[in-house]
C-alpha cells in the first residue's frame, strides 16, 4: 500500500513539474504564435486582394453559406477591404470537392463581383498533376472574371478555362467552386457591403 | 567507451534508421523534400537531448515500477515545447511537419535510447548518445529526403538542381517512393556491411 | 450515414494508415512475419485505437478545451493511450492467457504504435463528431489490420523464395510494401466525381 502511494507521490510530482513547464512556454509562446496566424491571413487576403488599408481580418461579416451535414449552418466569413473608408471588395474561402480530398480556396472579389484573384489554402490532390491547380498559369486565368463575362467550365466543357494536362477532376472541382462562391457574393452582396449581419 | 565513441557509433554503426530500424513512420512521412527533413531531424534532436539528460539526471530517483510513464512524461513535455516554439518561430515548418511534430513522442528511437541508455548512465554520455542519436537520425532522413526531393521534384532545397530536360519521377514523392528509397538504402547498406565482414 | 461510409472506407484504403500516412510502419514490419500473430495485433489495435479516440475525444472536448489547457493535449493524450494499453492488457490476461501469450510484447508495443496517438489527433483536426471519432478509429485499425493481413500473406511466401541476402529482412518487406502503396493508390479520387 505505501509502495503505491508513494508511485503515485512521484508520478504526480512528475506531472505537475511537466504541466508548470508547459503552462510557463505555452505563455511564452502565445503571442509569437498568434502573430503568426494573423501574419498568414493577412498574407493570404492580400495576396487575392491587396487594395485596401484597413484591417481586414477585423472587419467581417459572417454570413449562412450552406447546410453541413447535419443540417446545421455553415458560415461564410467575409472579410471587408476598405480604402479610406470606401469598400474596395471582400475576400473568403469556398471549398471544393477534388481529386483526393477538400481544396480551400481563397477568393477576392471586387464591389461589382469581379475576381481581383485566388489562391489554393489547402489540398490533397496528387502532385506532379491535379497539384498543377497552384501554379500561376492556372491560377492567373481566373482574374478579371465575373459571373456575366465568362463562360464557367473548363475548356472541354465547352467553357472558357484552361484545365490541366492529365488532370481534369482538379481544375473542374476549382471552376466550379468559384463559380459558386461568384453567385454566392451576388446573391448576399447587399449585406456584404453594409456590414449588416445575416 | 569515451564521449566521442559514443557519439559516432550512433552515426553509423548503430544509425537508428539503417541499421536498428527504429523512427521509420516519421523518416518516410516528412522525406518529401529536405528542410522537412532537416527540420525534423533537428527537433528530433532537440527532443532526444533534452529527454536524454532529463532521464539521466532523475534517473536514481523515478522508482523501477513507473519508470515508463515517467519517461513518457518527460518526452512529450520536450515534444510540446519544441511544437509550441516551432508554431511560433518557424511556422512554414511547423505547418509542413504537421501531425508529426507530436509524433515524435511516440518515435521510438526517443523512448529506446531512454530506456536503453539514458536511464543507465550519466549525463555526460547521455549527451554524447544523443547527440550521436539523433545526429544518425538525421543523416538518414537528410539522405532519404535528398533523394526523393532530387529525383521526385528535380530541385534541393527548393533550387532546381537537375536540368530542365529531366521529367520528374513523382512516385517518388509519393508514399510508394519512400518505401522504394529506405528498402533499396538498406539493401545497399546491408550488402556494404556483408562485404565488409564476411 | 453517407458521410460516415467515405469516413470509414477512405481510412481503410484510400488514406491508408499505414501505406498511405505511414503511421503504424514499426508493428507493421516487426509483426507481420506470419499471418496467425499479424491477425492478433491487427485485432489488438482495432480495439485500442477505436477505446482511444473515444476517450481522447472526450478529454479534448471535456477537459482540456473547457480549461483551456489545449498544449497538453500531446502528454495527455499519450498518458490516457499508455494507460488505456495497460488496462487491455490485465483484462486480456484474466480472460484469454492463450491471446495474451499470442500476443506476447506486441501489446505493450501499440502505445508506441504511431497510428493510435496519431488516429486520436487526426480526430481533434478534422474536427469529427463523437460518431465521426469512432467510425474513423475504427477504421483506421481496420485499414492497419487489412495492410498487415497482405503483408503477412506476402511475406510468408517470400520466405520460401530466393532473395538475395543483402535484401532479405526489411529491405525486401519495403519493396513489398512500395508494391502495396502503389496499388493502394489507385483508389485515390475514389470519391471524386
Amino acid at each position: 500500500m505505501r509502495e503505491i502511494f508513494k508511485l503515485t507521490v512521484v508520478l504526480t510530482i512528475i506531472c505537475s513539474a511537466a504541466a508548470t513547464a508547459l503552462a510557463l512556454v505555452y505563455n511564452l509562446t502565445k503571442e509569437p504564435i498568434a502573430y503568426q496566424q494573423r501574419l498568414k491571413r493577412l498574407a493570404a487576403i492580400r495576396a487575392v486582394q491587396p487594395d485596401y488599408d484597413n484591417e481586414p481580418d477585423k472587419d467581417f461579416v459572417d454570413l449562412p453559406a450552406a447546410k453541413d451535414k447535419k443540417g446545421g449552418d455553415l458560415t461564410t466569413r467575409f472579410y471587408i477591404t476598405k480604402k479610406g473608408g470606401v469598400f474596395t471588395g471582400t475576400v473568403f474561402t469556398v471549398s471544393a470537392s477534388g481529386y483526393g480530398g477538400e481544396i480551400d480556396i481563397m477568393l477576392g472579389l471586387a464591389p461589382d463581383g469581379t475576381i481581383t484573384g485566388i489562391q489554393i489554402l489547402n489540398h490533397t490532390e496528387t502532385p506532379g498533376l491535379g497539384a498543377k491547380i497552384t501554379e500561376e498559369k492556372f491560377i492567373h486565368q481566373f482574374n478579371s472574371k465575373n459571373l456575366s463575362n465568362t463562360n464557367w467550365a473548363l475548356k472541354k466543357d465547352g467553357g472558357d478555362f484552361d484545365q490541366i494536362t492529365g488532370a481534369t477532376i482538379s481544375p473542374r472541382a476549382v471552376v466550379n467552386a468559384l463559380h459558386r462562391g461568384l453567385v454566392l457574393f451576388r446573391n448576399d452582396r447587399e449585406e456584404i457591403l453594409t456590414g449588416k449581419r445575416g | 567507451m569515451g564521449f566521442f565513441s559514443e557519439f559516432i557509433k550512433g552515426l553509423w554503426q548503430e544509425n537508428p534508421v539503417f541499421r536498428i530500424v527504429l523512427g521509420i513512420c516519421p523518416t518516410l512521412a516528412v522525406s518529401t523534400q529536405l528542410s522537412n527533413g532537416l527540420g525534423m531531424g533537428l527537433a528530433a534532436t532537440f527532443v532526444l537531448l533534452g529527454s536524454n539528460v532529463f532521464i539521466s539526471l532523475i534517473r536514481n530517483v523515478i522508482p523501477d515500477k513507473i519508470r515508463i510513464p515517467a519517461f513518457i512524461v518527460v518526452i512529450s513535455t520536450f515534444v510540446t515545447v519544441v511544437d509550441l516554439f516551432m508554431a511560433a518561430y518557424t511556422p512554414a515548418l511547423h505547418e509542413r511537419l504537421g501531425i508529426f511534430i507530436p509524433l515524435i513522442v511516440v518515435n521510438c528511437i526517443i523512448l529506446g535510447r531512454a530506456e536503453a541508455f539514458a536511464s543507465k548512465s550519466t549525463v555526460w554520455m547521455s549527451i554524447a548518445d544523443a547527440l550521436g542519436m539523433g545526429g544518425g537520425f538525421t543523416l538518414a532522413l537528410t539522405l532519404i529526403s535528398s533523394i526523393r526531393e532530387l529525383l521526385g521534384n528535380g530541385t534541393l532545397l527548393g533550387i532546381h538542381v537537375l536540368p530542365a530536360a529531366y521529367s520528374p519521377a513523382v512516385i517518388m514523392i509519393l508514399p510508394p517512393g519512400a518505401f522504394l528509397t529506405i528498402g533499396i538504402l538498406l539493401g545497399l547498406f546491408n550488402y556494404l556491411s556483408n562485404r565488409k565482414s564476411p | 450515414m453517407e458521410n460516415l461510409l467515405v469516413i470509414l472506407f477512405s481510412a481503410i484504403l484510400v488514406n491508408n494508415f499505414v501505406l498511405a500516412r505511414f503511421l503504424g510502419l514499426c508493428p507493421f514490419l516487426g509483426v507481420s512475419r506470419e499471418l496467425k500473430s499479424s491477425l492478433s495485433m491487427g485485432a489488438a489495435v482495432i480495439f485500442v485505437m477505436t477505446l482511444a479516440s473515444v476517450s481522447t475525444w472526450f478529454i479534448q472536448y471535456y477537459l482540456l478545451i473547457p480549461y483551456k489547457v489545449e498544449f497538453l493535449q500531446t502528454i495527455v493524450f499519450i498518458l490516457v493511450i499508455a494507460a488505456l494499453v495497460q488496462f487491455v492488457e490485465m483484462v486480456i490476461q484474466k480472460v484469454s492467457p492463450v491471446l495474451q501469450k499470442a500476443l506476447g510484447i506486441y501489446l505493450p508495443l501499440i502505445t508506441t504504435n504511431c497510428a493510435v496517438l496519431g488516429v486520436c489527433i487526426l480526430n481533434i483536426r478534422e474536427d469529427y463528431s463523437l460518431l465521426e471519432t469512432i467510425v474513423h478509429g475504427a477504421g483506421g485499425g481496420i485499414g492497419f489490420t487489412v495492410a498487415i493481413l497482405i503483408m503477412a500473406g506476402i511475406r510468408e511466401r517470400l520466405s520460401l523464395g530466393r532473395v538475395p541476402k543483402c535484401m532479405q529482412g526489411f529491405p525486401i518487406s519495403f519493396i513489398t510494401a512500395c508494391l502495396m502503396a502503389l496499388s493502394f493508390f489507385c483508389f485515390q479520387g475514389f470519391f471524386a466525381h
